[in-house]
C-alpha cells in the first residue's frame, strides 16, 4: 500500500515537473495548477460533471436493458439467429461518431438525447457481448436438470442462466461505464447546452491549460472511480470476474448469417430514413450511397479519395494496434517476471486509459511530433491498457498443478513464462484483440480529426462542415465494414491458434 | 417531414422522460410581460458554441424584441459536431446562422437555401503569428509554415490567388483549431479568426500579430441567416420578424456592449465563459460587423456589388453559385 502511495507522490511530481519545463506552451498544467483552477471552479465543474454523469448512467442504463433484451432473444434464438444479432449489433458500435452525432441531434432536436444514446450506443456491444457469454457458460448439468423437470427454455434462461450470468455482467460493466462516460462527453460536441463536454471545448481553444488539464483530471477520476465501484458491487455479489470477457468465436455458421445481416442492416437503414422522414440532403439510404460510390459520373473519383484515406487511416491504426496489443502483453508479462512492477505500473496504465483522448492528443502530438509516431502512440494508448489487464487475469489462470510441475523441475521464471502463462493467456488475449478493432479504429480517426488532418477522420470532418453527405455517409460505412472484417479475420486466426493451445475453449 | 419524426427509430422509449428533462433555457430567459398575442415557438440554429459571437441575439431575446413580433425564439447552440445545414432543412430550426462558402456547398449538394441577411459584413478569417516572425501582408507568407485545418486548404489557395502569391512555397501543417502549435514552435502562423485564437493569446499576455484576410481581397459574408425557399414561402412573416428582432438585438448591442457582455455571462452560467477573453472577443468581433453599407441602411446589408465581390472569392474556392443564392427582400421588409 505505501509502495502505492510512493508511486502516486512520484507521478504527481513527474507531472509537476514536466508542466514546468513546457511552460509558456500553455499546453500543460502541474497538479498545483490545476487543483487551484478546480477549486476556483468547483461550482462550475460540479454541474458541468452533474450533467455529463446523469447522461453517461442514463445512457449505461437503456444501453445495458438493450443489451439484456438482445442478449436474452440471441440465447433463446437458434444460433444463427444469434449471429444475425451480434453482426448487426457490431456494425452499429462502429459506426463513428462524426457521422452519427448530427444525425441524432435532428432526430432528437434540442436537449440530452444525442448524449444520452450516444452512451447507450458505446455501452450496447461490450455489453451484449459479455452477457452472451455469461449466458452460454451455464453447466450443462444444470440445464439438463432444469430439463428433466419439464421446464422450458424460458425458465431455463431465468433460473440458471441468468445467474450464472451475473460475474460477466459485472465484468461488462466494467469496460461500459467509462465508455459511456466518454460518449456522453462526445455526445456533447453535437451542440449541448451544458456539460463538461463543453467546458473541454472552450478550455483547448483558449488555451486555458489549467482548465484543461482540470477537466481531464476530473474525467479520470471519473473513470476510475467508476471502475472501482463496479468491481467492489462485484465482489459484494461474490460475482467474481470471469476468466475471459468475449470467448473464442462459435463455429463457423457459413455465409447465410453474413448475408442476413447485410440485407436485414440495409432494410433497417433505409427503413428508419424513411420512417423517420429525414430529409435526403443530409440523410442518404443505401441506394444514394450506391450511386455516390458506383453510378455517379464522379463515382470513380469518390472511390479513389475514400480509398487513400482509408489508406492514410490504416497506415495509423495497424502499427497503433500492434503496438498497443504488444505494449500491453509485454507490460504483463513484465508484472509476471517482477510482481513488484505492478505498483508503478498499473496506476500509470489506469490513468493514461482514462484521461479523455482530446486532451491528451495534443500533448502527445507535441512530444512525439505530427508524424506517423504522435498519432500512432495515441492508438497504442488507447488500447494497451484492457489488453494488459485482460492478459494478466489469463496468465494468472494458470493451472496450479502446471505452475508445480515447473518448480519441481527447478524450470526458471522465463521458462515458466514462456511454456506455461503464456499460453494460459493466449485465450483472453485474443478477446481482447477483438475487441480493441473498434476502438483502435476511433481512436486513429479521432486523432486524425484532432491532430493531423488526415485519413478517415477529417475527410469526414471535412465532408460534414461542407454538407458532402454523400462522402460522409460511403466513410462511415467503409470504416464499419473494415472492423468488421478484421473482427471476422481475428476470429480466424484465434481459432487456428487455439485449436493447437487451447482446445477446449472452442467447445 | 416534421411529423412525428422522433420515437420511429425504436428511440422512443426515454423519448418523453429526456423532452421533460431537457427545459429550454429560451423560454425561461424571456421576461414574462403581458403580451396578449399568440407567441410562435421558432428555432434560431447558432453556428457555435454560446458566446458573445450571439450578443446581439441574447439582447433580443431578453429584451422581448422578438416576442413584440409575436415570436418565442429558442436559439439552439451548435458545437465542433453540430453542423447547421441539416436542422434548418429539417425544419427543426427556422433560420441557422451558416457563412456563404458552407452554404454555396450545401446549395452544391440540393439544400434549398437563401442567404437573408449577413451579419460579418467583413470575413474574420485572419493569420495569426508572433511578433518575432510577423505575417503582415500575404507577401510574407512564402516560407513560413502555417498550421490549419487541411479543409481551409480553399481558403488558403484563395488568398494567394487574390494576392498573386505562389501558394506552393507555404509549408501547410494540418493541426487542430488551437494556438498550441504556434507557442510550441511547430508553425510560424494559423490561419484561424480574428475574434477567437488570437484573443485567447491576448488573454493569456501574448499579443499576435493578426493579418485579418477580409484586408487583402477576401471577400466572402460570414456569418449569414439562411432559409429554405420553403420556410420562405410559406413563414415570411415569422422569418421577417426574426430578422427584425435580431436587428434590434445587434444595434442595443452596438450601443452598449457591456450591457451585451453581462448578459452573455448572466444568462449562460454553465457555459464556462471567462469574462476578459468574452470582452476582448466582443470588442474585435463589433468592427466587422460594421460597414458603410450597415450605417447607411441598418443591420446585415448587403448589395449586388458586395454579392458580385462574394461569387468571385466563391469562384475561387471551387464553388460556382448564382446572386440567386442571395435574396434581400426579407431584410428589407424587416428594416422597412
Amino acid at each position: 500500500m505505501s509502495g502505492r502511495l510512493l508511486v502516486g507522490l512520484l507521478l504527481l511530481l513527474l507531472w509537476e515537473m514536466a508542466a514546468r519545463t513546457l511552460a509558456g506552451t500553455h499546453l500543460l498544467a502541474g497538479p498545483v495548477d490545476v487543483a487551484g483552477w478546480l477549486f476556483q471552479h468547483r461550482g462550475l465543474v460540479g454541474r458541468a460533471l452533474a450533467v455529463t454523469a446523469g447522461e453517461a448512467a442514463l445512457g449505461l442504463l437503456l444501453g445495458t436493458l438493450a443489451a439484456v433484451l438482445l442478449a436474452a432473444l440471441a440465447v433463446l434464438a437458434p444460433r444463427r439467429v444469434a449471429a444475425v444479432i451480434s453482426l448487426l449489433m457490431l456494425f452499429l458500435f462502429c459506426l463513428p461518431l462524426v457521422a452519427t452525432g448530427p444525425l441524432l441531434r435532428v432526430l432528437w432536436g434540442p436537449g440530452l438525447g444525442p448524449q444520452v444514446t450516444l452512451a447507450a450506443l458505446a455501452v450496447t456491444f461490450t455489453s451484449y457481448l459479455a452477457l452472451l457469454v455469461g449466458l452460454r457458460a451455464a453447466p450443462p448439468v444444470w440445464l439438463d436438470l432444469v430439463r428433466s423437470y419439464g421446464r422450458g427454455r424460458l425458465s431455463e434462461l431465468w433460473h440458471v442462466r441468468a445467474r450464472g450470468a451475473l460475474p460477466y455482467v459485472m465484468a461488462g460493466l466494467q469496460i461500459a461505464a467509462p465508455a459511456a462516460f466518454l460518449g456522453a462527453l462526445v455526445g456533447e460536441f453535437t451542440g449541448a447546452e451544458r456539460g463538461l463536454g463543453l467546458l473541454v471545448i472552450r478550455a483547448l481553444r483558449e488555451l486555458d491549460a489549467p482548465a484543461t488539464w482540470g477537466l481531464a483530471t476530473v474525467a479520470a477520476g471519473v473513470t476510475v472511480a467508476a471502475h472501482a465501484a463496479i468491481a467492489a458491487v462485484g465482489r459484494r455479489l461474490q460475482a467474481e470476474p470471469p476468466l475471459i470477457l468475449a470467448a473464442a468465436p462459435g463455429r463457423l455458421e457459413g455465409p447465410l448469417p453474413v448475408l442476413a445481416a447485410l440485407a436485414l442492416g440495409l432494410f433497417l437503414w433505409a427503413g428508419a430514413m424513411e420512417a423517420a422522414g429525414l430529409s435526403p440532403f443530409f440523410a442518404k439510404r443505401p441506394w444514394d450511397v450506391w450511386a455516390f460510390l458506383f453510378t455517379d459520373p464522379e463515382a470513380m473519383a469518390h472511390r479513389a479519395e475514400l480509398a487513400l484515406a482509408l489508406a492514410q487511416t490504416l497506415r495509423v491504426a495497424v502499427p497503433g494496434y500492434l503496438a498497443g496489443l504488444l505494449a500491453g502483453a509485454g507490460l504483463a508479462a513484465l508484472v509476471i517476471l517482477a510482481p513488484r512492477a505492478e505498483a508503478a505500473v498499473l496506476p500509470v496504465a489506469v490513468a493514461l486509459r482514462a484521461i479523455p483522448i482530446v486532451t491528451t492528443a495534443p500533448l502527445l502530438v507535441l512530444a512525439l511530433g505530427r508524424g506517423p509516431a504522435g498519432t500512432v502512440t495515441i492508438v497504442a494508448v488507447m488500447i494497451f491498457f484492457p489488453t494488459l489487464v485482460a492478459c494478466l487475469q489469463g496468465m494468472r489462470q494458470t493451472p496450479r498443478a502446471v505452475l508445480d510441475l515447473f518448480e519441481s523441475h527447478a524450470a526458471g521464471r522465463g521458462a515458466r513464462l514462456l511454456h506455461a502463462q503464456l499460453p494460459a493467456m493466449l485465450p483472453a488475449f485474443f478477446a481482447s484483440a477483438r475487441m480493441a478493432v473498434p476502438a483502435a479504429i476511433l481512436a486513429a480517426t479521432t486523432a486524425e480529426w484532432l491532430a493531423t488532418g488526415t485519413g478517415l477522420g477529417a475527410l469526414m470532418a471535412v465532408t460534414a462542415s461542407t454538407s458532402a453527405y454523400g462522402m460522409l455517409w460511403s466513410a462511415t460505412l467503409v470504416i464499419a465494414l473494415a472492423a468488421c472484417l478484421a473482427w471476422g479475420a481475428l476470429g480466424l486466426l484465434e481459432r487456428a491458434v487455439l485449436s493447437r493451445t487451447a482446445a477446449e475453449q472452442l467447445a | 417531414m416534421r411529423v412525428n419524426r422522433r420515437g420511429v427509430l425504436g428511440f422512443g422509449m426515454g423519448g418523453l422522460a429526456l423532452r421533460g428533462l431537457m427545459g429550454g433555457l429560451g423560454p425561461a430567459l424571456a421576461l414574462s410581460g403581458g403580451a396578449a398575442r399568440a407567441q410562435t415557438a421558432v428555432a434560431l440554429q447558432l453556428s457555435w458554441l454560446h458566446s458573445v459571437q450571439f450578443a446581439g441575439s441574447y439582447l433580443a431575446q431578453a429584451r422581448g424584441y422578438w416576442r413584440e413580433e409575436g415570436l418565442e425564439v429558442s436559439l439552439q447552440p451548435g458545437g465542433p459536431n453540430a453542423p447547421v445545414e441539416p436542422p434548418v432543412v429539417s425544419g427543426q430550426a427556422l433560420v441557422g446562422i451558416s457563412a456563404a462558402d458552407y452554404t454555396a456547398a450545401a446549395v452544391a449538394q440540393g439544400a434549398p437555401f437563401r442567404i437573408l441577411a449577413v451579419a460579418m459584413q467583413k470575413n474574420p478569417f485572419a493569420i495569426a503569428s508572433l511578433p518575432a516572425n510577423p505575417v503582415r501582408t500575404p507577401a510574407d507568407l512564402p516560407g513560413k509554415r502555417i498550421g490549419m485545418a487541411l479543409a481551409n486548404m480553399p481558403v488558403l489557395k484563395a488568398l494567394c490567388a487574390l494576392n498573386g502569391i505562389d501558394a506552393a512555397g507555404i509549408e501547410v501543417v494540418p493541426t487542430q483549431y488551437d494556438a498550441a502549435p504556434l507557442l510550441a514552435g511547430q508553425v510560424d502562423c494559423l490561419l484561424c479568426w480574428a475574434t477567437d485564437l488570437p484573443v485567447a493569446m491576448a488573454v493569456r499576455g501574448i499579443e499576435a500579430v493578426t493579418m485579418l484576410m477580409a484586408d487583402h481581397g477576401y471577400a466572402l459574408h460570414s456569418q449569414t441567416y439562411i432559409a429554405t425557399d420553403e420556410a420562405i414561402a410559406s413563414r415570411r412573416a415569422e422569418l421577417v420578424g426574426l430578422l427584425r428582432g435580431e436587428a434590434r438585438g445587434w444595434q442595443a448591442c452596438r450601443a452598449d456592449p457591456d450591457a451585451a457582455l453581462a448578459l452573455t455571462l448572466e444568462s449562460h452560467p454553465d457555459a464556462g465563459l471567462e469574462a476578459a477573453v468574452q470582452a476582448l472577443q466582443l470588442d474585435r468581433q463589433l468592427p466587422l460587423m460594421v460597414s458603410d453599407l450597415t450605417e447607411a441602411h441598418g443591420f446585415g446589408w448587403f448589395t449586388d456589388e458586395t454579392v458580385a465581390a462574394n461569387i468571385r472569392t466563391l469562384a475561387l474556392l471551387g464553388r460556382e453559385v448564382s446572386p440567386d443564392l442571395w435574396d434581400r427582400s426579407l431584410l428589407e421588409e424587416a428594416h422597412g
